[in-house]
């Protein structure tokens, strides 16, 4: 084997332009890749995360009273006695907010009275059916029973007990276990925690506390009311039908705003990041098709231009696989140059991206995995051309000199 | 000279339609994502009311807790909202040509005709000025007097799809509907409005559209509407009925002011300073002063109305178009070789350097004219995709959607990226074609590669 690099060297150093332009294209691809390669891997991983919730077998359903014999408490229960005994739900609440759903209240919860900095928290107004309707798991504590269920309130009003999920029980308790515990309201009145869920989302998917959140045992305020409801599996969609006709015409002193699935809902929570990921994966394959043609438009252009070369090293002794050899590792060089300032290129812009915008930095994997797709991509791009070379018979150069 | 270049172009584009298609499309995907990312870019970052950036400013005061910032990602910004007592203070002002108050809330609209459906439609109740002020244009009637928000009055401004919806587009001016069970006479309707971003009212959404119906904003307090939109609290209060929140720290008023010029800019400040200083004294506002008069540009910074990924992906179409041109340049100099006989007859028949670098530039611009037109037509394709892509099953409306359409500024950009790939991708092949021997040309080998078979030996 002939591994000398002088002569392709010197072939690349007689007309640098091309392989230059190369270089630059396979740097700017790799720059990008591993970069995008970095955010996209941040967003599916975002979309992908549990929420904690039976996303498959729930829907919400908004009504709004709106004439002035409307009757909220009236309506409430009507509402929730008809839907809990439907064959087919498991649970039904009143909630004051909809997970993943962009539109909720958050409050500072505090461990100690007189503290200035509390805890923010999400926090959810449920009946005693919330955390079956939620479908999350309780690992500590006991749900609301229907008795300690209180009426709508406005503002800070007391609360004898809530429940917390355990990511903010722990940074509300570091010491240890929260069930039994007080926290306190704003007003420093005590609150009791009286159970720890083992994980739920709230309801912004761009906060970083997005598991913080408690549920307090009250009615939310009307008029507007939002019904959480969870089905056996498979029954959703149908029940989703049935309900929204009942709803839309069983009483004439509301209106029925909306009736939409939780898997319809979380697909809306994430719309931004999912398409930020697709629109970043197409575009960086695209982007690698193009510096792919680049490398086999360089090799057929250097081909077609040392036709004569070739033939005469053909005639002087050499093989089809020296041929071959001597075209890709001439590919490979300029990729690898190119790979070279490339990763130089990916650093800088990944830290001025995480400086700038707190982007993800790509890591040594996402380095390393990129300079090899790029080095393979610029070894098949090549590969044609320099079977085409190889393909050169011995006899082209007693033609033309 | 020109229309002669052109036709050499012509003719030498045809003789090798592979290599001319093969330029035509590295330019054309290019130029169709940065288009289709500029196109949502400008959207996003535009200022939808230019003409009266100097005279249009948020106000805010800062009212927020002594030891945290209102806002934890722009720790020097006071709240983005006001609370009552301090935007009703702000109202009596008459420094401002024109000043606003307003929030949002949750209505329904029926027109009481027999088998039609009431509508849910968000509600915007705000004073007088709004219409004037935001230059709103409307398709019937008109919005109403400072009287009426006194009263108040209950008079409603529909939104025109809200009229489509109720009225089936008629002009309903005079005709009563009930809001809320409340009755209320149509004084105006809009014409289509939707100012992208809500500059306004950036809560829930800069794309959000605007509210379907606009009432006086003495309904407000009279009719105890609560706000739909965002509201943020800091001080333990007990808020147990409408008039604690009203009189509360709570902040949920959007307030804006139309001053006349830099001196009316000036006073303005002063009052809201003044205006701090007395509330300080009697105890509240516990930060140091910070209250702002914000024109919309700055505004909209200061909200971030643009994110980082909006950013990115402008940056990558960028990276994207400077691979593609790389690409080209790297087959102009491939194609301006094939024909580097031709070149070499021209300059040895006496055609200056000069010349033959204008002539194959021209050919470049050819390429490039033809890519940014492909490019256009597949921006439209690519942002149709988007559209698609933002669909929602549930009826809800993302804003990119009505931002990602081939816009007047997206043919300008397609324009000014299309000169910009003939100079970047053209320039270098041109010069470098303009300034071989003309003999090298001859020989077919103009760009200075020798054979050197020599060294090459297995």
């Amino acid at each position: 084997m002939n591994w000398n690099l002088r002569p392709i060297l010197v072939a690349i150093w007689r007309s640098p332009t091309g392989a230059l332009l190369v270089a630059l294209q396979v740097a700017l691809a790799l720059a990008v890749l591993v970069n995008a390669a970095g955010i996209v891997q941040q967003r599916v991983q975002k979309v992908g995360r549990p929420n904690g919730m039976d996303t498959p077998n729930q829907f919400v359903v908004a009504v709004s009273g709106f004439t002035r014999e409307f009757d909220y408490t009236a309506m409430l229960a009507t509402d929730l006695a008809w839907l809990r005994g439907l064959p087919g739900v498991v649970a039904a609440s009143v909630t004051s907010a909809v997970p993943l759903l962009d539109s909720g209240s958050s409050a500072g919860i505090r461990n100690a009275p007189g503290l200035k900095a509390g805890r923010q928290a999400n926090i959810f107004e449920m009946d005693e059916q919330g955390l079956a309707a939620l479908g999350v798991r309780l690992v500590a504590g006991r749900a609301f029973s229907a008795e300690e269920i209180l009426p709508p309130a406005q503002g800070n009003q007391a609360l004898p007990q809530i429940l917390l999920t355990r990511a903010l029980a722990r940074v509300l308790f570091p010491d240890g276990d929260a069930l039994g515990r007080q926290v306190y309201d704003p007003l420093d009145r005590p609150i009791t925690v009286t159970g720890i869920i083992e994980h739920m989302h709230g309801n912004w998917v761009d906060w970083d506390k997005l598991d913080h959140v408690a549920i307090v045992p009250r009615v939310p305020e009307g008029p507007q009311a939002l019904y959480l409801v969870r089905t056996r599996a498979g029954e959703r969609d149908a029940l989703m039908r049935r309900v929204e006709e009942h709803m839309a015409t069983s009483d004439p002193t509301r209106l029925l705003l909306w009736v939409r699935s939780m898997s319809s809902i979380e697909r809306r929570a994430y719309l931004a990041d999912r398409n930020l990921a697709i629109f970043l994966t197409a575009v960086t394959a695209a982007l690698l098709l193009v510096a792919a043609l680049g490398i086999f438009g360089l090799a057929t252009y250097n081909v077609a231009a040392r036709t004569r070369q070739i033939g005469t090293r053909r005639a002087l002794g050499a093989r089809r696989g020296d041929i071959v050899r001597h075209f890709l590792l001439e590919s490979s060089l300029v990729t690898t140059a190119g790979a070279t300032a490339g990763v130089a290129l990916a650093l800088a812009a990944g830290y001025w991206l995480s400086v700038t915008w707190q982007l993800p930095r790509p890591g040594l994997l996402h380095l390393s995995t990129g300079v090899a797709a790029v080095w393979i991509i610029g070894l098949l791009a090549a590969w044609q051309p320099a079977r085409r070379a190889a393909a050169v018979p011995p006899a082209v150069a007693t033609r033309t000199v | 000279m020109l229309g002669y270049y052109l036709r050499l172009a012509m003719s030498s584009l045809r003789r090798s339609p592979g290599l001319t298609a093969l330029m035509i499309a590295a330019v054309a995907l290019g130029i169709a994502v940065c288009v289709t990312s500029l196109t949502v870019y400008q959207g996003l970052s535009g200022n939808p009311i230019p003409w009266k950036n100097d005279l249009l400013h948020a106000v805010t005061i800062d009212n927020w807790d002594p030891q945290f910032p209102a806002r934890e990602r722009h720790p020097d910004q006071p709240p983005t909202q006001l609370a009552w007592r301090d935007a009703v203070a702000l109202l009596e002002s008459d420094i401002p040509v024109r000043s606003v108050v307003m929030f949002k809330t949750a209505g329904v609209l029926a027109t009481g005709t027999a088998g039609a459906r009431p509508q849910r439609a968000l509600t915007r109740v705000t004073s007088a000025d709004f219409f004037a002020m935001f230059d709103v244009p409307f398709r019937f009637g008109a919005g109403w007097t400072a009287a009426a928000d006194q009263g108040p009055e209950p008079v409603i401004v529909l939104a025109s799809a809200m009229n489509e919806r109720l009225f089936g587009g008629a002009n309903s001016v005079g005709r009563t509907l009930r809001w809320n069970d409340m009755e209320f006479r149509v004084v105006g309707v809009l014409d289509e409005w939707r100012p992208l971003p809500k500059f306004y009212d950036l809560n829930n959404g800069a794309l959000q559209e605007p509210e379907e119906a606009y009432i006086p904003w003495g309904w407000g307090l009279a009719a105890e509407l609560p706000s739909a939109g965002s509201w943020n609290c800091w001080k333990p209060e007990p808020l147990a009925s409408f008039r604690d929140f009203v009189q509360s720290e709570c902040v949920w008023l959007q307030v804006w002011v139309e001053l006349a010029d830099a001196g009316a800019r000036q006073r303005m400040q002063s009052l809201l300073d003044t205006y701090a200083r007395d509330q300080q004294r009697a105890g509240r506002l516990p930060r140091p002063l910070n209250n702002r008069l914000t024109p919309v540009d700055r505004w909209l910074a200061d909200n971030d109305v643009v994110g980082s990924d909006d950013r990115v992906l402008v940056g990558l179409a960028f990276a994207f178009l400077a691979v593609c041109l790389l690409n080209t340049v790297g087959l102009l100099l491939a194609r301006f070789q094939r024909g580097a006989v031709t070149t070499g007859v021209r300059r040895a028949l006496g055609a200056s350097r000069r010349q033959i670098c204008l002539q194959h530039l021209t050919e470049a611009g050819l390429v490039c004219a033809a890519g940014a037109a492909l490019g256009l037509a597949l921006a439209g394709l690519l942002l149709w995709g988007l559209r698609l892509l933002y669909a929602t099953q549930d009826g809800t409306r993302d804003g990119i959607q009505a931002l990602a359409h081939v816009a007047p500024g997206s043919i300008t950009t397609a324009l000014a990226l299309a000169v910009l790939a003939t100079l970047v991708a053209g320039l270098y092949p041109s010069w470098r074609i303009g300034r071989s021997a003309p003999a090298a040309c001859l020989q077919g080998r103009p760009m200075g590669f020798r054979h050197t078979g020599r060294r090459f030996v297995p």
